[in-house]
C-alpha cells in the first residue's frame, strides 16, 4: 500500500546525489554500516522522547516574571537564581553561551530586550530546535505585545501564559506560526479593545477555532476579505565587511530578506521573479515557498500568509565593493596616541547615504580622549565608547575625526588597536544588485496594489586599525 | 456550606464530598443565566484589558510579609463573588483571578484559595476559564484532595458545545497529574480522541501520553496506544499525526522493556510503511513535527540505495527551510544514510554547507552559535571541504568570546597551503585584540597552525614578532609557542634563540611562559650566551617562585646547561639542587633528590638521563580523540555536539535518579552536588542499576591505554593531573593491582631512598573502635550525605577471592556488618556494584558515611568517605580498606 510510488518525487532520478561506485561496489560498502546503525536505533529510542520542562522568563534583574510547567517532572525556581549567579559571575553578563549545564539541568537561554528566556531539560535534545523555539516565542510576545519589556509582560502575563499554551504542550512546540495563534488569541492591541467593545465580544478569544489548523495551508485561512487588496514586496539587506589594518576588504557579504505584508481577499497564489536570481550564493524559504519551481526555474510560487511575513532570506558573498570607506590612522608616540579618522564615499550608489555612524572602544589603557570632527557629533560614553554620528555624507567635503588620546603613564605606545564599527543605511538600493523582476498573481482574478521598497543597511560593518 | 468554607484547609474526605455536589449544584444554576450575561458586560471589557494595578507585580520575594494578608484579602473577594449573578460579576472575578495568578507568578503560594477560585470557575468566559486553569494546573499536584473538587467541572467542560472550551478542558484535565483521579480522564479521553475537531484530538493524543506518565497501566488497560496507532494512519490533521507519533515513541519505548509486543510495535514505527506515510506527506506537517519526523527516518534502514536516494531527493527542499532545527535535522539525516557511501557522503558535505553558513550569518546569536557548534564538528571531521570558506570563520568584534574560540578553532583546522598565509595575517589582527581571552587564543592558534603545516618560514616571523610586543600575555602565549615549535623544527632554533635572548626573564610572570623561556634556556644554553647567568639569578629567587612547575623546570634547565657549561652553572646548580631538596612541594624535593643521587651515582649516566639527544617531535597528542569525535558525530543534532563531548561523558543518568527523587521532596537544591546526592535504601534498588551502568559505561572508555587520557582529564582535578602519568609509570601492569604497593617499594629500593614517600604506606593509624550497632535512618543519611565534605576519596584493589564471592550485593552486606559498618543502600549487577555504607564510632556519635563503588571486572573499588570527625577519617579508611580486603577470605 505504502509503494516507492507514493512518493511523489521517486520517478525523478537522482540528480544531485548521484553515486558513481558500481552498484556492487557501494553495495558490499553498505553491509557494516547498516549492522552498525541497528545498533544506534536501540539507542536512540532508549531516551526518553519529552523534551523541554520548563521555561522561565526572567527580567534584567534577574527577577522571575513567568514561568510555564510543561511537563510532570516540576522545575524548581531556584533553577533561576542559579542560573542568574552564573550570568552575573560573566564579565560580560549577557554575551553568556546559550547552552549551558547546571548540576540538575541543561538551559538553553536567548536574551531579547532585557528578557532572558530561559528553557530546561533533562534530556538529550537537539539544541537547535528548543534555541529556535524560544527565539519563535521572542517573536510572537514581540508581535503580540507591540514590543518587549518587562513591563510589557507583566501587564499582559495572561496573554503570554495563553500563547505558551497553545505554542508548546507537553514540552514539545506545537504552533508558532503567528497568524494561526491570532485566530486563537487575540492580540492585546488597541484596535482590538475597540473592535471588542463594538462588536460585543467578550474576551480576546475568538469564538471559532481556527479553520487553518486543519487545511493543507496551515499559515492562512482560506475566508480573509480586504476591500482593499494590497501587496508590499520589501528587499531588505545588510552588509557585513571586515577591513583590515592594511585598508584590504578581507570578507564583505550581504543577508537579504524579502519581506512581505499581504493583504490580499481569499487564496491567492502569487510568483515572484527575479531578474538575476543567479547572484545568490544560499536561500531559506517560508513553509509556503514551493521548492520546485525554484529549483527549476528559480522563480518563487507561494500562497502568502495573511499580513507581515519574512518571505525568503539569502546571502551574496564575495562582493568588491563598499559603498563608503572609512580610514582610521593611529600613531603614538610618548604616552599619546594621535587618532584620525576620515570618512568618504567609495562606490555611489546613486542614492543618498545617511545614518552614517562610526562606532569604537577606546583600549583601557586610555586614561582621556580629546576628539572633535569637522562634521558631525562626537560624543565619549562612560563606558569609553566613542560614537561618532555624522549622518549624511556632505557632497562638498569629506568628513573626519581626530584628536589625541592620553595612555596610562608608563606606556608608551598604544598595544591594542580599536575597531571601528560602522553603520549607514540607503534607501532605494539593493546593493546586492538583486533585482525584483515582476509578481503575479494566479488563481484570484481582481486588481491588487503592488508596492515594491528596497533598502540596505550595515550589518557587522567593521574597520580594524 | 458557608462556614465550612472557613476551614477550606482541613476538611475531611466527606466534607469533601458534600462541597462537591454544592459546587456542582452552584454551577448548574449559574450555567442558566450565563449567556445573557455576557452579552451586558463586554463594554467594560476594556476596563479589564488596561494595565492591572502595580502594587503587587513589582515584588521581587516570594516571601514578602503583605503576601499574607493580600492572599486573606482575595480569598475573601472572591468568596463573594462566587456565587453572585450581579452585573459585572465576570469584570470583578476576571480582575480577582488576574491578581491571583500574579500573585502565583511571582511565587507567592495562594494554594489556600483553591477552593474559592473552583467555586468561581463557572463562567462562559473563556480567559476566566483558562486563568482558572492554569491555576489548577500548578496547584493540584500539592493539592491532590482539592483536585478533585476540578474534576467535575472539567469534565463538564469537555463536552462544551465549543471544541475550543473542549480541548482546553482536556488539557488541564490530563495536567492535573493526580494518581488517584485517573479514572476521571479515560472517558473524557476517549471521546476526546473520536471528536471531530482536530484540535481536540490534537490535544487528546497528548493526553493520553500524559496519562501514561501518571499511570501507565490504566492507559494501555484503556487501549489507548491502539488507538493513537489508528488515528497516526488515518487522520486527516497533521499535528494529530505527529502528536501520535511522539506519544506511540514514548509509550512504547519504556513499554518494551517489559513488554514483547510493544517492543514490536516500537520496531513497526520504522518500518516501511510508516515510514513512507510520513514522509509522503513531510510538506503537511508544522516545522516542529518535521523535525520528530526526520528524526524518526534517521533511524530507519532503507533496503537499498535507490531508496536513499529517494528520500534524499524528496527532503533535498528542507535543507531550504526557515527553521533552523528543521535544515540541521535534515542534514543528520542526510549524514546517516550516506554513511556507507564515502563519495555521495561528500556530496553531501558540499551540499550541506551552504544552507549551514547561511544558518550561521544569518540568525541570532545564539542561533548562529548553536549551528556553529555543528559546523566546528563537520569541519574538524572534513576541513578540506571548509578551507576555502575559511572567511566565514572571521571573527567579528561584537561576537561573543564563545563564538570567536569556536571560529578560531576553525580557522586552525581549515588552514592549508593555499589559505595559511591569509588565515595567519587575519590572526594576528586579533593578537591585539582588546578582549584578551581571544587574542591569547589567537596566538595559540598561530602556533597550532604552525605545527600542522610543513612551510613555516611565514609564520615564524610573526611568532617572532609576538615576542617584540610589549604586552606581557603577548609574549607569554608567544613563548609557550615557539617552545613547541622549536620541539618539531629544531632547525629554526637560531632566529629563534637570538629573539628568545633578548627577553628579560623579568618580564615574564606566567607560570607556563616562564617554564618555556627555562626549558629554552636549558636546552639552547650553549647558543645562549648568557643563559647560566639568567639560571643563575633565577635560583638565586627560588622562594619568590610560587610556581613548582616553574621550579621543576629550572632544576632540570640548571641541569642541562651544567653538561654544556660545567664551569658556569656549578655554582647555580649547587644552589637549586640544595633549594630543591629543602623545597616544601613534592615533586621538586623529589626531582632534587633524584639529581643529587644521579650526580653522586655517574656523571655520565646523569647526562645520558637528563640530556639525552632529542629527536624532533613529528605530531604532537591530540587533545580529543578521533574516536571521540566520532561517537559525537554520531550524536549529531544533539547537545553532545554543543558540549564537544559524547553524551556518555555528560548525560546525567544520576541526576535523573536523583532529580525525580527530589520531586518527590520537592526540595531540589541545586546548588549541592548532585553526584553526592544519595537515594534512600528502597529507591536505590531501582536507580542504581542506571547509576551503575553509566559508570559501566565510562569505565570502558577508560581502558585503552594511552587513548584514554582524554577520558581522564575531566575525572581528576589540576594538581593529580600532572602526576598521573608518573603513577602509570610506576605500574605498568595496573591489571595486576594488587601487586601494586610492592612494586613502588620496590622502586623505592632501587633508587636507595630509605625513607618512604609514596601513598602507599599510610603511617599505623590510632585505633579506632566502631560502635556494631550504629543505627541510621536513610533521611538522615540523606542529609548528612549533603551536610558533609568529602573528607577522603581512595581506590583499593580487592582480593581475588572477594571478587569470586561478590557474586550479589547482599554478600557483602553481611561481610561488612561483622565489621560494624552497615550498609544503608545497595545495587547493582556484575561487575558494577554500588553500596552505601555508614558505621559510629563507638562510644562517639560521630558517623562515617562511605560510598563505595565496585566492579568487579577490575578488581577496583572506590570509596568516597564523609565524616562527623574529618580528622579520623584516614583512620576509619583503613579499617574500611582491611574490612574489605578481608572479604571471602574464609
Amino acid at each position: 500500500m505504502y509503494g516507492l510510488s507514493e512518493l511523489p518525487y521517486s520517478s525523478r532520478k537522482s540528480l544531485d546525489y548521484t553515486n558513481t561506485l558500481s552498484e556492487r561496489e557501494s553495495l558490499a560498502l553498505a553491509g557494516p554500516a547498516i549492522s552498525y546503525m541497528t545498533q544506534r536505533v536501540y539507542f536512540d529510542f532508549e531516551r526518553e522522547r519529552e523534551m523541554l520542562q520548563c521555561i522561565f522568563l526572567l527580567s534584567d534583574s534577574g527577577e522571575v516574571m513567568l514561568e510555564k510547567q510543561l511537563t510532570g517532572h516540576r522545575v524548581d525556581r531556584s533553577i533561576c537564581a542559579w542560573f542568574w549567579d552564573q550570568a552575573i559571575s560573566q564579565p560580560d553578563s549577557f554575551k553568556q553561551q546559550p547552552v549551558i549545564a547546571s548540576p540538575t539541568h541543561y538551559l538553553f537561554q536567548i536574551f531579547r530586550e532585557g528578557i532572558t528566556f530561559l528553557a530546561c531539560t533533562q534530556v538529550e535534545m537537539p539544541p537547535l530546535m528548543a534555541i529556535e523555539f524560544l527565539c519563535r516565542v521572542a517573536d510572537v510576545l514581540n508581535e503580540y505585545l507591540g514590543g518587549l519589556n518587562e513591563d510589557l509582560i507583566k501587564d499582559n502575563f495572561v496573554i503570554v501564559y495563553e500563547l505558551l499554551d497553545e505554542m508548546i504542550d507537553n514540552g514539545f512546540p506545537l504552533t508558532t506560526e503567528p497568524n494561526i495563534l491570532r485566530e486563537m488569541i487575540a492580540p492585546p492591541n488597541i484596535v482590538s479593545k475597540v473592535l471588542s467593545v463594538v462588536t460585543g465580544s467578550s474576551s480576546n478569544v475568538s469564538d471559532t477555532l481556527p479553520g487553518a489548523t486543519a487545511s493543507l495551508v496551515p499559515w492562512r485561512t482560506a475566508d480573509t476579505k480586504y476591500a482593499n487588496n494590497e501587496i508590499y514586496v520589501d528587499l531588505v539587506e545588510e552588509m557585513d565587511a571586515t577591513i583590515n589594518r592594511d585598508g584590504v576588504l578581507v570578507k564583505c557579504e550581504i543577508n537579504g530578506e524579502v519581506q512581505v505584508n499581504s493583504h490580499i481577499t481569499g487564496l491567492p497564489d502569487l510568483t515572484l521573479s527575479f531578474s538575476n536570481p543567479s547572484i545568490l550564493d544560499d536561500v531559506r524559504f517560508h513553509p509556503c515557498v514551493r521548492y520546485r519551481p525554484w529549483e527549476s526555474h528559480q522563480f518563487l510560487s507561494f500562497v502568502p500568509p495573511d499580513g507581515q511575513f519574512k518571505l525568503m532570506s539569502y546571502r551574496v558573498r564575495k562582493l568588491k565593493n563598499t559603498p563608503i570607506y572609512v580610514k582610521p590612522q593611529l600613531t603614538s608616540d610618548g604616552g599619546t596616541c594621535r587618532v584620525s579618522v576620515l570618512v568618504g564615499i567609495r562606490n555611489d550608489p546613486g542614492k543618498t547615504i545617511d545614518s552614517v555612524t562610526v562606532q569604537f572602544q577606546l583600549p583601557s589603557c586610555v586614561l582621556s580622549a580629546d576628539l572633535t570632527s569637522n562634521y558631525g557629533i562626537v560624543n565619549i560614553l562612560s563606558n569609553k565608547t566613542c560614537f561618532w554620528s555624522i549622518g549624511r555624507i556632505p557632497k562638498d567635503k569629506a568628513p573626519s575625526m581626530s584628536g589625541t588620546l592620553v595612555l596610562e603613564t608608563g606606556l608608551e605606545r598604544l598595544h591594542v588597536f580599536p575597531t571601528f564599527q560602522v553603520g549607514f543605511r540607503i534607501m532605494g538600493v539593493a546593493l546586492s544588485g538583486l533585482q525584483i523582476d515582476k509578481l503575479d498573481l494566479k488563481t484570484v482574478p481582481y486588481r491588487f496594489y503592488k508596492g515594491f521598497r528596497a533598502l540596505t543597511r550595515a550589518g557587522e560593518f567593521e574597520v580594524r586599525s | 456550606m458557608r462556614e465550612r468554607e472557613d476551614q477550606s484547609n482541613q476538611i475531611s474526605p466527606l466534607q469533601l464530598l458534600i462541597r462537591r455536589k454544592c459546587i456542582y449544584l452552584t454551577f448548574s444554576e449559574e450555567t442558566k443565566g450565563r449567556s445573557n450575561r455576557v452579552r451586558g458586560h463586554s463594554t467594560q471589557l476594556s476596563v479589564a484589558m488596561a494595565p492591572p494595578p502595580p502594587q503587587s507585580h513589582r515584588s521581587p520575594s516570594p516571601s514578602q510579609p503583605s503576601g499574607k494578608s493580600e492572599v486573606s484579602d482575595l480569598k475573601s473577594q472572591l468568596r463573594q463573588l462566587a456565587g453572585s449573578r450581579a452585573p459585572g460579576a465576570d469584570d470583578s472575578k476576571r480582575d480577582l483571578f488576574k491578581k491571583v495568578i500574579s500573585n502565583m507568578t511571582i511565587g507567592i503560594d495562594v494554594s489556600s484559595l483553591f477552593g474559592e477560585m473552583v467555586m468561581c470557575s463557572a463562567t462562559s468566559d473563556i480567559v476566566l476559564k483558562k486563568m482558572c486553569y492554569l491555576y489548577v494546573g500548578n496547584y493540584a499536584k500539592v493539592n491532590p484532595d482539592l483536585a478533585l473538587l476540578t474534576i467535575n467541572f472539567l469534565q463538564r467542560d469537555c463536552k462544551d458545545e465549543d471544541p475550543m472550551i473542549r480541548g482546553l478542558a482536556l488539557r488541564s484535565l490530563c495536567s492535573l497529574r493526580v494518581a488517584n483521579l485517573v479514572e476521571y480522564l479515560v472517558g473524557p479521553l476517549g471521546s476526546g480522541l473520536k471528536d471531530n475537531n482536530s484540535y481536540v484530538r490534537m490535544v487528546a493524543v497528548i493526553g493520553v501520553l500524559k496519562l501514561y506518565h501518571i499511570s501507565a497501566s490504566t492507559c494501555i488497560d484503556a487501549d489507548f496506544p491502539a488507538t493513537l496507532k489508528h488515528l497516526m494512519l488515518n487522520d486527516p490533521d497533521t499535528q494529530v499525526v505527529a502528536n501520535c507519533l511522539s506519544a506511540l515513541q514514548e509509550i512504547w519505548t519504556s513499554e518494551s522493556s517489559t513488554s514483547e509486543e510493544a517492543a514490536r510495535e516500537r520496531e513497526m514505527l520504522l518500518s516501511k510503511p510508516i515510514v513512507y506515510h510520513l514522509l509522503n506527506r513531510i510538506k503537511e506537517f508544522s516545522e516542529w513535527a518535521q523535525c520528530l519526523v526526520l528524526e524518526l527516518v534517521s533511524n530507519y534502514i532503507p533496503s537499498d540505495n535507490s531508496e536513499i536516494f529517494d528520500i534524499m531527493n524528496l527532503l533535498e527542499d528542507r535543507l531550504q527551510h526557515a527553521n533552523g532545527a528543521v535544515v540541521l535535522a535534515t542534514v543528520k539525516l542526510f549524514l546517516q544514510l550516506t554513511l556507507s557511501m564515502a563519495d555521495v557522503h561528500q556530496q553531501v558535505y558540499e551540499r550541506i554547507k551552504a544552507p549551514l553558513l547561511t544558518q550561521v550569518s544569518s540568525g541570532s546569536p545564539e542561533q548562529s552559535y548553536a549551528v556553529l557548534s555543528h559546523l566546528h564538528l563537520l569541519v574538524m571531521r572534513a576541513p578540506y571541504i571548509f578551507s576555502s570558506d575559511y572567511k566565514h570563520f572571521y571573527c567579528q568584534y561584537n561576537e561573543p568570546s564563545y563564538v570567536k574560540k569556536l571560529k578560531l578553532e576553525m580557522l586552525t583546522a581549515v588552514a592549508n597551503e593555499s589559505n595559511t598565509y591569509e588565515i595567519v595575517t587575519e590572526l594576528c589582527e586579533y593578537a591585539a585584540n582588546v578582549d584578551i581571552p581571544i587574542a591569547r587564543e589567537s596566538i595559540r592558534a598561530v602556533g597550532k597552525i604552525a605545527l600542522q603545516q610543513y612551510d613555516v618560514n611565514a609564520i615564524v616571523d610573526r611568532l617572532l614578532q609576538f615576542l617584540e610586543m610589549e604586552k606581557d600575555y603577548v609574549t607569554s602565549e608567544a613563548l609557550v609557542l615557539v617552545k613547541d615549535l622549536l620541539r618539531k623544527y629544531p632547525q629554526w632554533s637560531q632566529d629563534c634563540i637570538a629573539v628568545v635572548g633578548n627577553i628579560s626573564s623579568k618580564n615574564v610572570q606566567e607560570p607556563k611562559a616562564k617554564a618555556a623561556l627555562i626549558w629554552m634556556l636549558g636546552e639552547y644554553s650553549q647558543d645562549m650566551h648568557d643563559a647560566p647567568y639568567v639560571l643563575e639569578s633565577l635560583v638565586e629567587n627560588w622562594d619568590e617562585e610560587h610556581s613548582s612547575e616553574v621550579r621543576l623546570h629550572l632544576l632540570t634547565a640548571v641541569m642541562k646547561c651544567f653538561f654544556k657549561r660545567p664551569p658556569e652553572t656549578k655554582k647555580a646548580l649547587g644552589a637549586a639542587l640544595a633549594a630543591g631538596l629543602a623545597d616544601f612541594h613534592q615533586d621538586v624535593h623529589d626531582r632534587a633528590l633524584f639529581y643529587y643521587r644521579l650526580l653522586q651515582y655517574n656523571v655520565s649516566v646523569a647526562e645520558s638521563v637528563v640530556n639525552p639527544p632529542k629527536q624532533a617531535v613529528s605530531v604532537f597528542a591530540d587533545t580529543q580523540s578521533s574516536e571521540i569525535k566520532d561517537r559525537i558525530f554520531d550524536e549529531f543534532n544533539s547537545l553532545s555536539v554543543v558540549y564537544q563531548k559524547p553524551s556518555y561523558m555528560f548525560t546525567d543518568k544520576e541526576h535523573r535518579g536523583t532529580f525525580e527523587f527530589a520531586d518527590e521532596l520537592g526540595n531540589l537544591s541545586i546548588t549541592a552536588e548532585s553526584a553526592d546526592s544519595v537515594v534512600p535504601a528502597q529507591q536505590v534498588e531501582a536507580n542504581d542499576k542506571d547509576l551503575l551502568l553509566s559508570t559501566s559505561e565510562k569505565d570502558e572508555g577508560r581502558e585503552p591505554g594511552s587513548n584514554g587520557s582524554a577520558y581522564n582529564a575531566p575525572s581528576y582535578n589540576g594538581s593529580s593531573a600532572t602526576s598521573q602519568p608518573l603513577a602509570d609509570l610506576a605500574f605498568p601492569s595496573t591489571g595486576i593491582s594488587g601487586q601494586a604497593p610492592a612494586s613502588n617499594l620496590a622502586i623505592d629500593d632501587l633508587l636507595g631512598l630509605d625513607f618512604s614517600v609514596g601513598t602507599a604506606t599510610t603511617p599505623s593509624p590510632p585505633p579506632l573502635n566502631l560502635n556494631p550497632k550504629a543505627v541510621l535512618d536513610p533521611g538522615t543519611f540523606q542529609q548528612k550525605w549533603h551536610q558533609l565534605p568529602i573528607s577522603l576519596s581512595e581506590e583499593y584493589s580487592l582480593s581475588p577471592q572477594g571478587i569470586a564471592s561478590l557474586t550479589t550485593p547482599h554478600a557483602l552486606l553481611r561481610h561488612m556488618q561483622s565489621h560494624s559498618i552497615q550498609c544503608i543502600a545497595s545495587g547493582g549487577q556484575s561487575p558494577n556494584f554500588k553500596f552505601f555504607f555508614f558505621a559510629q564510632k563507638a562510644e562517639a556519635a560521630s558517623m562515617y558515611l562511605v560510598e563505595c563503588i565496585i566492579n568487579t571486572s577490575s578488581a577496583k573499588s572506590q570509596i568516597k568517605v564523609k565524616a562527623d570527625d574529618q580528622s579520623s577519617s584516614p583512620a576509619f579508611s583503613t579499617l574500611f580498606q582491611s574490612a574489605l580486603s578481608k572479604f571471602g577470605l574464609p
